[in-house]
């Protein structure tokens, strides 16, 4: 099967079944790969009204055909399952070598079922596929138990594995790999967690076929040459996204104290030179990627190895918690990694709890004796173990902010900065209209992968609120994701601004099939259809309210920093849905009409 | 002339791994490539790279003469003349002289295609004069 | 689009990037890197002799 591991395994927790079927002719052409199989199988597989930590719901893990191959970011796998965090679509894109390991494995996707009932890892060695014992492994950290793997096993093997966060079903908790690359966001970790799958272990010795090798390596090669001639090269590669972290606070978009403003005073000390010569070690990458963003660090002074922080923990565990210490956001995010959690909601819901301290609503008694103001770092790094193991604070923390805010109340879900119950990511959006609706929009909730606009933003006009800008909103979403469909990265096209038209014979070389950026993306479109459709199928009244930002967005301005006094205006906010429906031909509250499936070829799949 | 590599500049990419397995197999298949990558993780944190250095010691010890060379001065296994005797391998200083039988009928190793040098986004690895040999 | 569409352009020491991108009609924020010798800077930093500014409009993002 060119391109294709060639299988789909299935893996019934529950009675230990272990089977594979080929992998269907028709989801290859409507959806591709990766995150597209993902779509599918949710959509068609789980039924409706899924508990998503019952014994219904499934978590889909999918290569795609770029994965494995000679293809500058050949490295990304994604995680597909219905939220526990959102009750909604949950995808996240873990980078890393796991990817490449399925295809040698001869794998397009692994279906996990059921629930097991003891705690169990999965082992994969080519057609070598068990169900083995974890209860040793139960209760550790991530890093502790991957470490474990490659001593017995040897490096050549690939690990997926969860911590105590997925363990104890924290509602963002998340699936990491290669001591530093997660399945991040929408509990993906939890899903896996509740089924008791430990981690999952993999290797495969197979070739990978593809449809005319001598195009495939040509054009491959062509596609490394252009990023390697790449103007932007070598400062990506020194500072990956943290490159971004002073931009950011320039323009307003740093969350600083819980997205209250976008500058922080003190932020310099998180810049990129700052932690590069503070921590960095290793310019640390995926398979396949030419262009390394991982950093990989060393504090001196907590003694201790983390993959990161990248720019979103930066964010998210530094400037909106008051913390201007790398180092201490670097420990943040080590303890996030081990424990297994996403640093992003994590950061997002103890800012959250801390703005709601400093507001006198929690008082000593709330927060089990911390002094929980910004910029208490011993403070941060306690709750985020609470949160792993739902102690005290962190239990309620581990739901949410949306969950947490609605049981406090006491108007503190005004400043429960989410979308659709996923935590904002790192772009404060006080006065950026093409980045709010991008996270308005965003198909798994608040997060900015989908539709990366707010450099659009300033190019064009922050507070514009014309057609055009929402427009580039719908492209990027149709777009960008087409790299999760393929297995592959789009921080290539993104970064290193490298023409897109480099990849299409390289993908008819491999899978043999001609596509145009057109065709892909309306598979893009396909699947943004689809997985709307998922939404409004799992929660009753689905509709434009879903789609509202949090309320501090269009009511209040910050009171510092380069977005001093500006807001988005309330009707802005409508009108920015309005168009984007009405351009999406969706209906007035935001749904796919049967035209507009019938047109993508959804309509069998959602009758 | 021979490979080089500074392990500092390494990501773990593995994009020079499938290179070579496509220039010596024409497969697409990391474990089939002629040099290593080893990571060294959660610490220190570092990838070591091994490559072949065309010393020539497998050459000197194969008993079937399957190590010739070619073109560029470099030392290549001829398949159809390698007897899977294994010989080779522990003469490699580098550990870059492989024999899996489940993956491949012969010895490989690399013969300085320069694939490598072309997919290293880090510009880690680089072909040379070999050094000249002390006295 | 900036420059007069030329790559490079030739400036006075002693001004911060900042002044000097405005001088050249470049809305600083639209400027998403600054770079000396390989470090980056922020538009504070003020230009010496002989430096090689490489500057990095915003583009794709994250």
């Amino acid at each position: 099967m060119n391109g294709y591991g060639g299988s789909i395994l299935r893996i019934n927790l529950t009675t230990a079944k272990i089977s594979k079927e080929s992998t269907p002719t028709n989801v290859m052409r409507d959806f591709i790969g990766g995150r597209g199989f993902g779509a599918y199988y949710l959509f068609k597989e789980v039924p409706k009204g899924a508990d998503p930590l019952g014994t219904e719901n499934k978590l889909i893990i999918s290569s795609g055909p770029m994965s494995g191959l000679m293809i500058p970011g050949a490295g990304k796998c994604d995680f597909t399952t219905k939220s526990p965090l959102t009750g909604g679509y949950a995808s996240a894109s873990m980078g890393g070598h796991f990817t490449a390991e399925m295809k040698y494995a001869g794998l397009d996707s692994i279906i996990l079922e059921g629930i097991s009932s003891k705690p169990v890892y999965l082992f994969i060695d080519n057609d070598k596929i068990e169900l083995r014992d974890a209860n040793e492994l139960w209760g550790k950290g991530t890093i502790t138990v991957e470490k474990h793997f490659k001593e017995v096993f040897g490096e050549e093997f690939q690990v997926a594995v969860i911590g105590p966060g997925g363990e104890n079903l924290v509602s963002y908790a998340c699936i990491n790999h290669d001591f530093g690359r997660q399945a991040g966001r929408g509990g993906v970790g939890a899903v896996m967690g509740v089924k008791k799958l430990k981690a999952i272990v993999i290797h495969g010795t197979k070739s990978i076929s593809v449809a005319d090798n001598k195009t495939y390596r040509q054009a491959g090669k062509a596609l490394y040459k252009a990023c390697k001639e790449a103007s932007f090269l070598p400062e990506w590669t020194r500072y990956g996204t943290t490159v971004v972290t002073s931009w950011c606070d320039e323009v307003g978009a740093l969350p600083t104290r819980n997205f209250s403003a976008g500058s922080f005073e003190d932020g310099k000390n998180l810049y990129a030179p700052v932690m590069r010569e503070k921590i960095v070690i290793t310019d640390k990458g995926c398979f396949g990627c030419p262009s390394p963003c991982g950093k990989y660090s060393r504090s001196k002074k907590y003694g201790s190895n983390v993959e990161g922080p990248e720019y979103e923990t930066i964010g998210l565990m530094g400037s909106n918690l008051g913390i201007s210490d790398i180092e201490a956001v670097a420990q943040a995010n080590l303890l996030a990694d081990d424990l297994g959690i996403d640093t992003i909601s994590a950061g997002n819901a103890i800012g959250w709890a801390m703005e709601c301290y400093e507001k006198g609503i929690f008082t000593k008694d709330d927060t089990d004796g911390v002094d929980l103001k910004f910029g208490n770092v011993e403070a941060t790094f306690d709750l985020i173990g609470k949160i792993a193991r739902k102690e005290g604070l962190g239990a309620l923390l581990a739901e949410g902010v949306k969950k947490a805010s609605r049981k406090i109340g006491k108007g503190t879900e005004k400043f429960a900065i989410h979308v659709k119950g996923m935590e904002q990511s790192a772009y404060a959006t006080h006065n950026a209209t093409a980045m709010l609706l991008a996270y308005m929009t965003c198909d798994v909730g608040a997060h900015h992968n989908r539709s990366w606009a707010i450099t659009y933003d300033l190019q064009v006009g922050r507070d514009l609120v014309v057609p055009e800008k929402v427009a580039r909103v719908i492209w990027l979403q149709n777009f960008r994701p087409m790299f999760d469909v393929f297995g592959g990265c789009r921080l290539q096209w993104v970064e290193l601004g490298i023409d897109r038209d480099l990849y299409i014979p390289a993908l008819e070389a491999i899978t043999g099939v001609h596509r145009t950026w057109e065709d892909f993306e309306k598979v893009g479109e396909r699947i943004w259809n689809l997985t709307r459709l998922f939404w409004a199928r799992e929660n009753e009244g689905f509709g434009r309210n879903w789609d509202m930002p949090a309320p501090r967005f269009y009511e209040e301005a910050p009171k510092s920093g380069a977005t001093k006094g500006q807001i988005t205006k309330l009707e802005d906010v409508n009108l920015l849905l309005d168009m984007y429906y009405e351009q999406r031909g969706w209906t007035s509250d935001g749904l796919p009409t049967h035209e507009r499936l019938s047109e993508l070829n959804l309509s069998d799949l959602v009758v | 002339m021979r490979l080089f590599v500074d392990s500092a500049k390494c990501s773990g990419c593995n994009a020079c791994r499938v290179a070579c397995s496509l220039n010596l197999f024409e497969e697409s298949n990391p474990k089939k490539a002629a040099l290593i990558i080893q990571p060294h993780f959660p610490a220190p944190g570092v990838y070591e790279v091994k490559v072949c250095t065309q010393c020539g010691d497998c050459a000197a010890v194969c008993p079937d003469e399957a190590i010739k060379q070619n073109s560029k001065g470099a030392w290549y296994v001829d398949f159809d003349q390698c007897s899977l005797c294994e010989a080779c391998v522990p003469e490699c200083p580098e550990e870059v002289m492989f024999v899996r039988v489940e993956l491949a009928n012969a010895a490989w190793k690399c013969d300085l295609c320069g694939d490598c040098v072309d997919v290293c986004g880090t510009s880690a690895l680089w072909i040379a004069e070999k050094e000249a040999v002390g006295a | 689009m900036y420059l007069d569409g030329k790559d490079e352009a030739e400036v006075e020491a002693g001004r911060t990037v900042r002044e000097t991108l405005i001088s050249l009609n470049i809305k600083p924020e639209l400027i998403a890197l600054i770079v000396v010798d390989g470090e980056q800077k922020t538009k504070d930093y003020i230009i010496q002799d002989g430096d090689l500014v490489k500057v990095l409009a915003v583009i794709g993002g994250g």
